[in-house]
């Protein structure tokens, strides 16, 4: 391995590594606790340093395999999250409209669909991502507010969630 | 274990193969040869490109090649209508955000992905161009990366981490956003990127070349207040005739100099000569080390690509490396020492320029440390209370590759094959054999092994070849025995390698005495700057033109060359002494990525 620059100590990392140890797979499951126990719920580059060195993997290898996944957050994310479902009998539902709104709601000025599927409102108040589908396409079109999804979705019901959101009563 | 032979057919011809092989060997064994962008052979098999499909009856769908193994009773179609539309399509989907200049692009002449849509006949891309790309990274001193002509063939992150154990390399992203890249992408400079280049030689296209310099070299040879002096690689006689058109391992030595006086140099010098000076300074540190108890074993320091993976990846190990500056480094602290000195030329105006097969040069020159002549000069000035211009400079100022050398050839109009043989210009420009010798992976060792057996024996060697140490093996071991000690010697090539040697090292498991490490596979003949696509017929082509012209030379042993003992007498006084220290040696130290 070659010296890396210091990465932050990291009990939390090296628990969760040795955890996985000698199990198949075990990198991808070693980035996903990290990034459920990380307080901004993403992949640091400290994290990644630490993971590297820990497990005696190339830094170019755990990052072909973050970014790889788009479950896998490199920015630090919001406190609540919102994911729109883009698919295609979600979008045939309208869901252009409800990430349109989900965002402006955020404040989120800036957000090219084709580049990028996620981002945060500037507070740090919420995450905003899109996903491919849910399979839940019955029910388009589906909308995954911190952690759950809610079916049949429509810009008034989205609202009425987005201000509970902000009142804090989801938090 | 044998392998039981199968029975395919290719295009009708029946043959006997190996059921281990690729489809895509077992076609050329047929004599099909089947194109491929991704596939290389002994570096990359990655079925990405699409390009190697082939019919084989009874299929569903097309096969890629690189990647089937043969299955009794297969009967493969190489060409036909559907393959050549499959063919077509996986070109013209590259084409589609490839950038179309190739009138203007450095891999022109050698592009396969340009050679390969003018053989389909594409003339065009049905598809629209979707990707964005950053600019190009520059940086490093020795690579350029540029996204936008990438073909994500994988050829150089399996380089990387196959052939170099470096990893510097990979792809991030998935599907359009899929793309080589480093860690963070942060770039080269900021990965644990030796510099070596050998992603450099088996790239496809322009995606990864060299950091071209040829275009400053030639301003600098137009400027009147300048002399330049050029130096060039044992291994570059070897290749520049190939890379100029003449068959693979074209000795060019003489015609070289006669091309390099025509572009323009005052001096034509030889990186040999300070190779044997290296021999004197390296074998005399094996020497002390032997006979004081200093750290063993010791490793050879020429290969810069080398001196940035140990210091990258085991610095804990650097004490084991030789102190002596790379023969590129010499001869430039050497010229703007004792040459300008003798010759009176102002050493602010004295340029030197190293033809070198390699990539990693461009960095070691630059190194912050390498500027020896400066320092020595100033040092006189003081000593003798005269003035010395403020202009920093460095002992060597470009180092360019055998590519931009055969480039700068090429635009000069000069056609090395009717040039006459020319020698090189004294004093720093005789050579032996045991210098040229240096650019393949085990002649530092045996150009070493020939000067300290003599000097410590007292006598001349019964043999002068050690050939134990040459070869294309990964790792080479031998036992000599000098003035009854047994020397365990050890050579090794392609860092993958070297890294077997690092670890018993560091496991305090290694009996060695003396290990080389040359970081590209082959040594310096087939080092990153070298001409691109290398296989191996070529690699030994080249390995057997150094052994052809080792014999050539009328000396074989370095203590033999008289224009280093001149040096000796004239200026440095003994190997391994003051001088030699200040000037010839060097410090490592880790570094952090």
């Amino acid at each position: 391995m070659p010296t890396t620059l210091s990465s932050q100590s990291s009990p939390g990392i090296e628990a969760i590594i040795q955890k996985h140890k000698g199990t198949s797979g075990a990198l991808l499951k070693v980035l996903e606790n990290v990034q459920e126990e990380d307080p901004k719920h993403y992949l640091s580059e400290s994290s990644m340093r630490s993971i590297s060195s820990l497990m005696g993997l190339p830094l170019s290898q755990v990052y072909s395999m973050a970014t790889f996944y788009s479950f896998f957050n490199l920015k630090p994310q919001g406190r609540h999250s919102i994911v729109v479902c883009r698919g295609t009998a979600c979008h045939t539902r309208g869901s252009l409209a409800l990430l349109n709104e989900a965002l402006s709601r955020m404040g989120i000025k800036e957000f090219k669909e084709e580049e990028e599927n996620s981002a945060t409102s500037l507070d740090g108040f919420a995450s905003i991502r899109t996903v491919a589908c849910f399979g839940q396409c019955a029910l388009a079109p589906v909308v995954m507010i911190d952690g759950v999804v809610k079916s049949r979705m429509t810009i008034g019901k989205l609202v009425s969630l987005l201000e509970k959101m902000k009142k804090g009563g989801v938090e | 274990m044998e392998q039981k032979l199968i029975s395919i057919s290719v295009d009708g011809k029946k043959i006997e193969v190996d059921p281990g092989m690729n489809l895509i060997d077992a076609c050329a064994l047929a004599g099909a040869s089947v194109p491929s962008l991704c596939f290389m052979k002994d570096i990359s098999a990655n079925a990405s490109c699409g390009v190697c499909v082939v019919e084989v009856e009874g299929a569903k769908a097309l096969v890629r090649s690189c990647v089937q193994k043969p299955v009794e009773g297969m009967k493969i179609r190489t060409a036909g209508p559907r393959v050549m539309s499959a063919r077509r399509t996986a070109v013209e989907l590259l084409l589609a955000n490839h950038p179309t200049d190739c009138l203007s692009c450095i891999r022109s002449g050698t592009c396969e992905l340009r050679v390969l849509a003018e053989t389909l006949g594409v003339r065009a891309s049905r598809y629209p161009k979707l990707k964005k790309f950053p600019p190009p990274d520059t940086s490093t001193e020795g690579l350029v990366r540029d996204d936008s002509k990438c073909i994500l063939c994988g050829r150089c992150v399996a380089a990387c981490a196959e052939t170099q154990s470096v990893h510097a390399i990979a792809f991030a992203g998935r599907g359009a956003r899929t793309r080589v890249t480093s860690f963070m992408d942060k770039g080269l400079a900021n990965s644990p990127c030796i510099q070596c280049g050998q992603c450099s030689v088996v790239c496809p296209t322009a995606a990864i070349t060299e950091k071209d310099q040829s275009s400053e070299v030639m301003a600098a040879l137009a400027d009147p207040r300048l002399t330049m002096i050029i130096q060039t690689a044992p291994a570059i006689r070897a290749s520049l005739g190939e890379a100029l058109g003449m068959p693979p391992g074209s000795l060019v030595t003489g015609k070289m100099v006669a091309a390099l006086r025509r572009l323009g140099f005052a001096k034509i010098f030889d990186t040999q000569f300070s190779a044997d000076l290296t021999i004197m300074e390296e074998g005399t540190e094996f020497i002390q080390r032997v006979q004081t108890g200093g750290t063993l074993p010791m490793i050879t320091s020429c290969s810069p690509g080398w001196i940035n993976f140990i210091e990258t990846f085991y610095p804990e190990l650097l004490s084991h490396l030789s102190s002596c500056k790379s023969p590129q480094q010499m001869f430039g602290a050497v010229a703007k020492t004792f040459y300008a000195q003798k010759t009176g030329i102002d050493p602010a105006s004295l340029r030197v320029v190293s033809i070198m097969p390699c990539t990693a040069k461009k960095g070691e020159a630059g190194r912050p440390e390498m500027d020896s002549a400066y320092r020595w000069w100033r040092e006189k000035a003081e000593k003798d209370g005269t003035k010395m211009s403020r202009e920093h400079y460095r002992d060597v100022d470009w180092a360019i590759t055998t590519r931009e050398l055969a480039r700068m050839i090429r635009q000069s109009a000069i056609d090395m094959a009717s040039l006459p043989e020319e020698n090189f210009d004294s004093s720093l420009g005789e050579s032996t054999g045991a210098a040229t010798i240096f650019g393949n992976t085990g002649g530092v060792m045996e150009a070493a092994l020939r000067t300290v057996y003599e000097i410590l024996e007292g006598k001349a060697l019964p043999q002068t070849d050690f050939l134990p140490v040459r070869g294309l093996q990964g790792i080479k071991t031998a036992e000599v025995p000098v003035a009854g000690m047994k020397v365990k010697v050890a050579v090794a090539h392609g860092l993958k390698n070297a890294r077997v040697l690092l670890d018993d090292i560091a496991a305090g498991k290694s009996d060695y005495h003396f290990i080389e490490v040359m970081a590209c596979p082959g040594g310096c003949i087939g080092g990153g700057g070298q001409p691109v696509l290398p296989d191996i017929g070529k690699k030994l082509a080249r390995n057997r033109s150094l052994y052809m012209e080792d014999l050539r030379l009328p000396e074989r042993k370095s203590h033999q060359n008289a224009e280093v003992s001149a040096l000796y007498k004239e200026f440095l006084g003994q190997p391994a002494g003051h001088l030699s220290h200040e000037l010839l040696h060097t410090k490592y130290k880790a570094r952090i990525v």
